[in-house]
């Protein structure tokens, strides 16, 4: 009985050896017929500054920081209405007024088919950024403006925790 | 087994254990809070005390002599660390009359201490067709020089039995896939212990020549010859039961890891 | 943080979850606001501006005919070329949409700490599903990277290059600009190749020595001398056909992410001057690269520019980038031949004036093997020719490079370099290691290198006679340092390894089992690498610039990434000018991964 068992084991492997060939990581035979594929230029020098070496500079940074402020007032601004405007509901995370930007954690925008994401956003002009404080809950409408990018229109504290 | 031996053993094992634990270094220091991170944050720029795991057979072969065919396994395991790893060995053989010989199974806590072995403590249990008998173990594993695979370990079991266990063997490389290994296995007691055939000092061995082929690095079917030898108060035994004491066989089965 | 690897039998790797996550990405595509969509919707291959918007998410790439699931940016492998200018500061917003954290880390790149990309360092990652926006100023130029800092992601395709152009202008014309990034791609799994690493680290082997090879070498060398050899391997369980752990039988090599059947081309113009910027962007290899014909101007290391040299070939090792310029003249094709320095296999590429062209492939360049120098013994060269090929740098004190032929004997390192110590007693080339002594019999070391060498200029093993390498003695910086103070103290490290177990890191211990190493602002500190292990090094310093003592005095070249070879002895300078906790490892990734990771920790 043994032996016969033996037997079918010793069979049985015949197989499984030749599976385990098909080991992976052996490249196969290189793709033919398909267009060369070409570096792309990313173009020459321009004309040489003959005293213009490449420096190797040891610049100190300044610290780069987010700036908050804290703030306070709970009226929702609006810098106009709009009927393309999308609604959103989210966290502040921090305000930028240099560049009159915040960056906000929001749930999925259905109007958009947006999911949650965390982003930086414009601001109208008109929107006092002093009264947005980082760590409220907002709710906001933003709208796509002509160069592509989404601007916030509209921002008010929604109330309730983070 | 009696309690109190059993006792002794695992608290062995455990003063091993902690005192591995104690030298097995803390993560560094977090000092403050990066931005974007919580005091006490477990994020580490690199892991590198991941526990992996693998396993190997070294002999799953069927041996034939030319009028019956035993099927022999010798394998081992190990997960955990770099430095500390639970390990499992096993052998035995399947005769051909049914019964299970030459069985014996360990349970190891291995520690490296050297740069090329490890110290190994635990249980051997002796479990086959015959009464099953354990053991306490000590010993230590790793590469040799001249690239000799070693293992020598010493038991004791509660009955104040003392057994040793010495494996070595070696590859010779005859081409990049095909190897050559040949290896041997010897065992010897104390005392002996008649209803498991097995007698006083140099007990049997068990010795091999494989050629191997390695269609994969995991995979390697291999053809060998083998010779089972059984010595002094053991070849006795086996003499009065009828059986043979050195039996050379042809042996064919595969090596495999994963 | 533990996590459980069992690697299974082997078997392909294309994970149907995984598959489903690119189809679902793909469909995700259509939901993105409007700039990242752009962005998204047409793979592009160089982006420009200041404000990026990158993704980290599934790519399904097609290599060598064989499908697979890569980890890419904005839907490629590799990740789109950024194209910044010196002194613009830079907005990068990057979303994960894999399953796991990430990062970015800007190799080369000097940032603020918390901008430098290192979870658990410089910030802790960028989550799933979340978005991290970098913003920094940029201060320097030249050809950089950019990678994924964060466990493997770097081996399966989360890498592309960076060109900064200069505020000034170039210092050498050009007509034509081209990167050239160098990578390996495995359809293993990075943690099963770790795995069987562990289990067995010579897996990726299929080059050791066998009957076949005693039989050769008994007859070139006779039969004592062959097996004298062999004994001494076998005395230490080293062999010295150990060159890179994961080899070709695993990886393809990529130019461009293109696989060799698909001759990435770049075009020129006979008689045009065209740029070419190398960089290493491989997890595990080391490259030989030449232009089968046509000798290639060095005109920047690690993107500093260097004193333009010619050679005929150069080793990058991971993580290096180097700027050659070439002028072929001839209206035919050129083949570009990238060969790791195990020769397990071969990256190719084509310049041509027209697209489709193609020139004989080279044959493979001899395979190297390890001496007892890479062990540390000293440089007595057994008989092998390894100082013949390259043609090493005598340093003049006045700063002109010469090139003069070293002697074919190993009397190459004896005769030494000049260290800017003036450090020249006795036999300056070689160095008794007492403290390492120590190190010997301890998990982590199989090896102390009892006499490393000094051998900056050397270009290494594996070339063949009458070849003009690069080697590290030939780079000389083209503008002095701006830190010229001598350091006022040495922080001396062995790179130290036991390849048996696969156990990696720095003076016998991993990054768990070690501290930062502290510096404090304004330090002016020298670094001593002694590699005890006999494999090659990048060793890479995040965020200060590390100043290779060469012989050139203070055109010492600026580098971010240094190569030690086996058995080697080197220093650099660092002024630690910038705060932060700076990584510090070696940038072989499994290396790294293992353990040979450190903190430099700026106060």
């Amino acid at each position: 009985m043994i032996a016969s068992l033996y037997r079918a084991l010793m069979i049985g492997l015949l197989p499984i050896a030749l599976i385990a060939c098909m080991s992976p990581g052996r490249p196969t035979v290189a793709d033919e017929g398909a267009a060369v594929p070409l570096g792309v230029d990313l173009g020459g020098s321009g004309p040489v500054m003959a005293s213009a070496p490449q420096a190797a500079t040891r610049p100190a940074f300044a610290a780069e920081g987010r700036v908050s402020h804290p703030q306070q007032g709970s009226e929702m601004q609006m810098a106009h209405e709009g009927r393309n405007d999308a609604h959103g509901i989210g966290t502040v995370n921090s305000v930028d007024p240099a560049q009159h930007k915040i960056n906000l954690s929001h749930q999925p925008i259905s109007e958009l088919g947006w999911p949650s994401m965390t982003m930086d956003f414009s601001v109208a002009a008109t929107i006092d950024l002093k009264s947005i404080k980082p760590g409220t809950r907002v709710n906001f409408t933003i709208e796509q403006q002509p160069g592509g990018m989404y601007e916030i229109q509209a921002i008010a504290p929604a109330g309730g925790g983070r | 087994m009696s309690t109190a031996r059993i006792l002794t053993l695992v608290a062995v094992l455990a003063g091993l254990a902690t005192t591995a634990a104690g030298q097995t270094p803390a993560a560094t220091d977090q000092p403050a809070a990066l931005p974007g991170m919580s005091p006490g944050d477990a994020v580490q720029p690199v892991y590198d005390q991941e526990i992996f795991a693998h396993g190997m057979f070294s002999q799953l072969e069927g041996r034939w002599n030319g009028s019956n065919t035993q099927f022999r396994w010798e394998g081992q395991g190990w997960v955990g660390t770099d430095l500390d790893k639970l390990w499992i060995k096993s052998e035995g053989t399947l005769l051909s009359n049914g019964t299970l010989d030459d069985g014996q199974h360990q349970f190891l806590y291995s520690r490296a201490v050297t740069t090329y072995f490890d110290l190994q403590a635990g249980l051997r249990s002796d479990i086959d067709s015959r009464p099953t008998r354990n053991w306490g173990a000590l010993g230590i594993q790793g590469l040799a020089p001249y690239f000799f695979d070693l293992e020598l370990t010493g038991y004791a079991s509660d009955e104040g039995h003392l057994a040793a266990k010495l494996e070595a063997s070696y590859d010779l490389l005859l081409t990049q896939r095909l190897i050559l290994q040949p290896q041997i296995e010897v065992n010897l007691y104390s005392k002996a212990d008649p209803s498991r055939m097995v007698g006083a000092g140099f007990s049997d061995i068990d010795t091999g020549l494989r050629l191997r082929y390695e269609i994969d690095r995991k995979f390697a079917p291999y053809l060998g010859v083998v010779y089972e030898g059984k010595f002094g108060q053991t070849a006795n035994f086996a003499r009065r039961a009828g059986e043979s004491t050195g039996d050379v066989r042809i042996a064919f089965g595969v090596r495999v890891w994963f | 943080m533990i996590a459980l690897r069992i690697s299974p039998l082997s078997g392909p790797t294309l994970c149907r979850r995984r598959f489903m996550q690119g189809a679902a990405a793909a469909g995700a595509l259509s939901l993105l606001p409007w700039p990242l969509r752009t962005a998204l919707a047409a793979p592009a291959p160089v982006l420009s501006g200041t404000e990026f918007a990158l993704a980290i998410e599934p790519v399904p790439v097609t290599i060598n005919g064989r499908a697979a699931m890569a980890t890419g940016v904005n839907g490629q492998l590799p990740a789109p070329i950024l194209r910044w200018r010196e002194g613009d500061t830079l907005t990068l917003a990057v979303t994960n949409r894999l399953n796991e954290p990430s990062s970015i880390h800007w190799h080369g790149v000097r940032t603020p700490s918390p901008m430098d990309g290192v979870p658990g360092l410089s910030f802790r990652g960028i989550a799933p599903g979340e978005t991290f926006v970098y913003r920094f100023p940029v201060h320097q130029s030249g050809t950089y990277w950019y990678h994924s800092h964060t466990m493997f992601q770097e081996q399966t395709g989360v890498y592309g290059a960076i060109v900064i152009v200069p505020k000034g202008g170039y210092a050498q014309a050009f007509d034509r600009d081209y990167v050239v990034l160098l990578s390996d791609w495995s359809f293993e799994p990075p943690k099963t190749i770790v795995s069987n690493l562990k289990f067995q680290s010579d897996y990726y082997n299929y080059r050791q020595r066998t009957l076949g090879t005693f039989v050769e070498d008994a007859e070139k060398k006779g039969l004592t001398a062959a097996v004298a050899d062999r004994l001494e391997w076998g005395k230490i369980r080293m062999s010295p056909t150990d060159i890179l752990d994961v080899s070709g039988a695993t990886y393809t090599y990529l130019i461009n992410g293109q696989a060799p059947g698909a001759n990435w081309t770049a075009l020129f113009r006979p008689g045009e001057r065209v740029r070419l910027r190398f960089i290493n962007g491989s997890s595990m290899s080391i490259f030989d690269v030449r232009i089968d014909g046509l000798p290639m101007t060095v005109v920047q290391a690690d993107g500093n520019d260097v004193q333009p040299l010619t050679v005929d070939e150069f080793r990058i090792s991971v993580a290096e980038t180097y700027d050659v310029i070439v002028q072929p003249k001839v209206d035919r094709a050129y083949t570009l031949s990238v060969q790791p320095e195990d020769r397990s296999g071969y990256a190719r590429g084509t310049l041509a004036p027209r697209p489709g062209m193609a020139s004989p492939i080279p044959p493979m360049d001899p395979r190297p093997m390890r001496t007892m120098a890479d062990m540390g013994m000293g440089s007595m060269d057994q008989g092998a020719i390894s100082g013949m090929g390259s043609m090493g740098t005598m340093p003049m004190n006045r700063g002109t490079v010469q090139h003069q032929p070293t002697p074919a004997m190993a009397q190459g390192s004896m005769q030494g370099m000049k260290t800017d110590r003036g450090d020249t007693s006795g036999m300056p080339g070689m160095e008794a290691n007492p403290e390492a002594k120590k190190l010997e019999g301890s998990v982590g070391v199989d090896n102390v290198a009892m006499m490393p060498t000094e051998r900056l200029n050397k270009a290494g093993e594996g070339f063949p006679p009458g070849r003009r390498v690069l080697t590290y003695a030939d780079l000389r910086a083209l503008k002095p340092g701006s830190d010229l103070r001598p350091p006022t103290h040495e922080i001396t490290l062995h790179l130290t390894g036991n390849i048996e177990r696969f156990i990696w890191g720095f003076d016998g211990k991993k990054f768990s089992e070690a501290g930062p190493i502290e510096l404090k602002r304004g330090d002016r500190v020298r670094f001593v690498l002694i590699n005890d292990t006999m494999m090659e090094h990048p060793i890479h310093l995040h965020g200060l610039w590390s100043e290779l003592e060469n012989g050139h005095g203070e055109f010492r070249p600026y580098k971010h990434t240094i190569n030690v070879k086996p058995g080697e002895k080197l220093t650099y300078l660092v002024t630690a000018d910038e705060p932060g906790r700076w990584a510090y490892h070696c940038h072989l990734l499994y290396h790294m991964a293992a353990g040979m990771f450190r903190e430099v920790h700026v106060a």
